[in-house]
């Protein structure tokens, strides 16, 4: 019996080779899915849940895929909005449908909006920035008729950015007969939407296995239109050299999150091609003013020293080998408004000069960093050029979580962090890098900056109704920081896909969420 | 009846020692957990969150109670069979690690198999040929196997079998094809393809063992063979050995029939050993092959600094690794006289 098995299990394992195909009409996507916490849009918020819900669900208004300055409707018909009365009076497209079958109505909008706020989780804050709370969100939102309905928001800020913020994975509408029928102890579907999709997207979830693969079914009746594949598998490959392996086969479509030398080996080779996407990734070292175990993280001469100890060149060109730009401004390139001027370069002369000016000796710090690239290559790099300017950098590098937390304590004395925004408008950002009334966990909070005439800035900014006006605000601001702030702003990232050659139609946009599947073909 | 109460009060120490030991386990999971500086509500809501959030969801995971009370928590939930919710997946970590541990334990057995076959008859060939170019060789070869990473040798194993001779299937446990359609019966890939009657999706499933099993297994074979060989020396020295080579036997007569069963004990335990290692060791393996066991399902959890998944992936690597020492211990009393 052994003698008969034993050549046929050689045999069935021989030949069962690789046949480097992937399953027709189905895309496979090699990435790693480890970070997800849920699918539910009202908690998504890691980059790869971020990625997959645009997939699953619509929102009202959505930035235009080829121009995203522009707003353009998706669930919404069309809008009406009233500065004065901060109101948007939305119409509702009347044929629109979930993947369900079941019918779009205010409703859900309403139950959509109220769920995202009163769950409170952690995407919560961008809802927040209208002034909408869990204690105020129903009196925020009416039915008008059947396919009309009004939004009001208590903030001071415009129409414009009321709209943007809407456009948020967060601001998804979800089916609410359908979430409503899988409600326990009064969690609004959200133990059940982790797993499952209630949504008019392009897909519907077939199979999420957490830490191993979701599996999207097209969903026919989408109202932008069934997508041209029949199904997605997103699968969870957390090593990037398998990664690598798997697109180079032909046994995935699309691979992400390569390494610099990764893409560096796959490009030119035949059967796949890398797309160099723009994305609004930024890098930036922030000094902690509130830190008074060390006085020069609160001298302005010494952050106007440190922009001119970065080998900016280095560090993109060389070090992280394009996939990343120099950009020294706190709106990345490709937002409205971003100032795309970068007045500094590594002049160690210049940054020595500067600190004898101000009287500032033996200067040193320490520098929290991700343990991991390119965090911890531009903080190598920075400790070599700081030295050159005479100042000591000493760093802690750590685990990704270990930063957040130290960073979140106030116990850093300065660190190597990235920025996304978190909707497509540049309050996102001004809200985070220059407003910090004390309370809020924004960077500049987060870094003790006192910075009562900037918040004034970024109040008058968000309320400002001419969008020109607003502009020109923002950029006023930028040259602020960019000049007078503890922050140095680095480079912006490129996203660097690999897809093999017959797959067509790929989109991807600046901000995490702008992934779109539904027009790929092979 | 005094031999039903010594086995009655040896299995009532056995238990005794088993509650302790998992006991002691859980006591310092969570010291560890809770002392690590991984901030579990950040790895939750990131750290854009509001303040508001990052203290209701801390409350929601109890953290924002004392250490002691955490720890009481946890052992009252567990008594009730439940393992708490893994804030990395969402779901309840006993569902978790039924779903993960099917494909470690898979692994680790093939492995242990092949490595333990391997390993015994290496271990006897060196005894045999001690001293020789054989010799020499089996031990040079087989203490590679610990001296290389075993991440870079699966990803040489990946790049040369995959990518470039393309004799086996890739990283993951299935092909895409059959992944989402075979039915899970039992979590094992081999059972439930076999279950399903494609025999395509049998030998794909095969394919894709190829590799990790013969990792796991070549990194198995350095303690198995050196350990089968020094035994094998040492029981080689002996008198009734001498006396069997005296009446005429040859050496591989007495290697087998004499040698063998006299070191079994031995064998049966250093090959335990390498099954607990293999159970909990294959991290890495199942890293670089994307295979979604209990391994990568700790390592996730653990920079992902949830602790109710850490705590309840050791507790069930504790259990495994008490109860195949106590069925070792079992095994070798019931085929050993001398330690009966």
């Amino acid at each position: 019996m052994t003698k008969k098995l034993l050549p046929l299990l050689v045999l069935a394992v021989l030949s069962a080779t690789a046949n480097a195909a992937t399953p027709p009409n189905t895309l496979v996507v090699a990435q790693g899915l480890d970070d997800i916490v849920s699918l539910d849009p009202a908690e998504a918020n890691e980059l790869s849940s971020i990625q997959t819900v645009p997939s699953l669900y619509q929102r009202l208004v959505q930035p235009d895929r080829t121009n995203p300055e522009k707003i353009t409707p998706i669930l919404a018909e069309s809008w009406q909005a009233d500065a004065a009365a901060k109101t948007l009076t939305i119409k509702l497209k009347p044929d629109a449908k979930f993947a369900s079958g079941n019918p779009l109505r205010p409703e859900d909008v309403i139950f959509s909006y109220t769920r995202a706020v009163t769950l409170n989780k952690s995407p919560a804050f961008i809802l927040n920035v209208l002034g909408w709370d869990a204690s105020n969100i129903e009196s925020q939102l009416k039915k008008v008729d059947d396919h009309t309905l009004t939004l009001h928001w208590t903030a001071d800020v415009s129409p414009s950015v009321a709209l943007n913020i809407l456009s948020t994975p967060i601001a998804s509408i979800v089916d609410q007969k359908l979430v409503s029928a899988n409600v326990k102890d009064n969690d609004f579907g959200n133990a059940w939407l982790k797993m499952h999709s209630a949504g008019s997207g392009a897909f519907k979830m077939r199979v999420y296995q957490p830490h191993q693969a979701i599996v999207l079914e097209a969903n026919e009746t989408a109202p932008g239109g069934a997508p041209k594949l029949k199904s997605i598998i997103i699968k969870n490959v957390p090593d990037p050299a398998s990664r690598r392996l798997l697109i180079q086969q032909g046994d995935a479509d699309v691979a992400r999150d390569l390494g610099a030398d990764q893409i560096s080996a796959l490009e030119g080779k035949s059967g796949v091609k890398v797309l160099s996407i723009p994305s609004a990734e930024q890098n930036y070292l922030v000094f902690n003013t509130g830190n008074s175990a060390n006085p020069l993280l609160n001298n302005p001469a010494f952050w106007e020293a440190s922009r001119w100890l970065v080998d900016y060149d280095g560090i993109t060109k060389n070090l992280l080998k394009g996939q990343y730009f120099v950009h020294q401004s706190f709106l990345p390139v490709g937002l409205p408004g971003a100032l795309e001027d970068n007045p500094f370069k590594f002049d160690p002369a210049k940054a020595k000069a500067i600190l004898a000016k101000a009287g500032i000796k033996d200067a040193h710090f320490t520098l929290d960093v991700e343990n991991k690239p390119p965090f911890i290559t531009i903080a190598q790099s920075m400790q070599a050029s700081f030295a050159q300017g005479g100042v000591k950098v000493d760093l802690l590098p750590a685990a990704g979580s270990q930063v957040y937390a130290r960073v979140r304590a106030k116990q850093h004395q300065a660190a190597i962090r990235l920025w996304i925004p978190d909707y497509f408008d540049a309050h996102s950002n001004a809200s985070a890098f220059a407003w910090n009334d004390g309370k809020s966990s924004t960077v500049a909070g987060l870094n003790g900056w006192k910075i009562p005439e900037l918040n004034k800035a970024t109040l008058a900014a968000v309320a400002e109704p001419d969008p020109a006006k607003r502009l020109g605000l923002y950029k006023k601001m930028q040259e602020e920081l960019q000049h007078n702030s503890p922050y140095v702003f680095v480079d912006q990232g490129k996203t660097q896909i690999v897809v093999r050659d017959n797959v067509k139609g790929y989109q991807q946009g600046l901000n995490a969420d702008m992934v779109w599947y539904d027009n790929v073909t092979k | 009846m005094p031999h039903l109460s010594t086995h009655v009060t040896r299995v009532l120490q056995g238990l005794l020692t088993l509650m302790l030991t998992l006991f002691g386990l859980l006591l310092i999971t969570f010291a560890l957990s809770a002392f690590s500086p991984v901030d579990r509500v950040l790895q939750i809501v990131g750290d854009h969150a509001s303040q508001s959030t990052y203290d209701q969801v801390r409350h929601q995971l109890g953290l924002d109670q004392p250490l002691p009370v955490q720890f009481w928590h946890y052992v009252q939930n567990l008594a009730h069979g439940d393992l708490g919710t893994a804030s990395a997946t969402g779901q309840p970590v006993l569902q978790d690690l039924l779903h993960a541990f099917p494909a470690t334990l898979e692994l680790a057995t093939l492995a242990l198999i092949i490595g333990g076959l391997l390993g015994v008859i290496a271990g006897v060939l060196c005894a045999r040929y001690a001293g020789t170019a054989l010799d020499l060789t089996i031990r040079t070869l087989t203490l590679l196997g610990n001296s290389v990473p075993i991440f870079w040798l699966g990803l040489l194993m990946l790049a040369l079998f995959y990518a470039k001779l393309q004799w086996s299937a890739g990283p993951g446990r299935l092909d895409d094809v059959w992944q989402f359609t075979v039915e899970p019966r039992t979590g094992f890939a081999l059972v439930d393809t076999w279950l399903s009657g494609d025999r395509d999706a049998f030998r794909n499933a095969i394919s894709h063992l190829v590799l990790p099993v013969l990792l796991l297994a070549y990194y198995s074979l350095a303690s198995i063979t050196r350990l089968t060989r020094s035994a094998c020396l040492s029981e080689m020295n002996k008198e009734y050995i001498l006396l069997a080579r005296a009446k005429g036997a040859g050496e591989m007569t007495i290697l087998l029939r004499h040698v063998l069963p006299n070191i079994r004990s031995t064998l049966l335990t250093v090959i335990a050993l390498a099954y607990t290692s293999m159970l909990e060791g294959a991290v890495l393996t199942e890293t670089v092959f994307s295979w979604p066991g209990i391994g990568r399902y700790l390592t996730t959890a653990l920079f992902a600094g949830d602790t109710t998944a850490v705590m309840g992936g050791t507790l069930l690597i504790g259990v495994c690794f008490v109860l195949i020492n106590n069925l070792t211990d079992l095994l070798v009393r019931a085929t050993d006289p001398r330690v009966r």
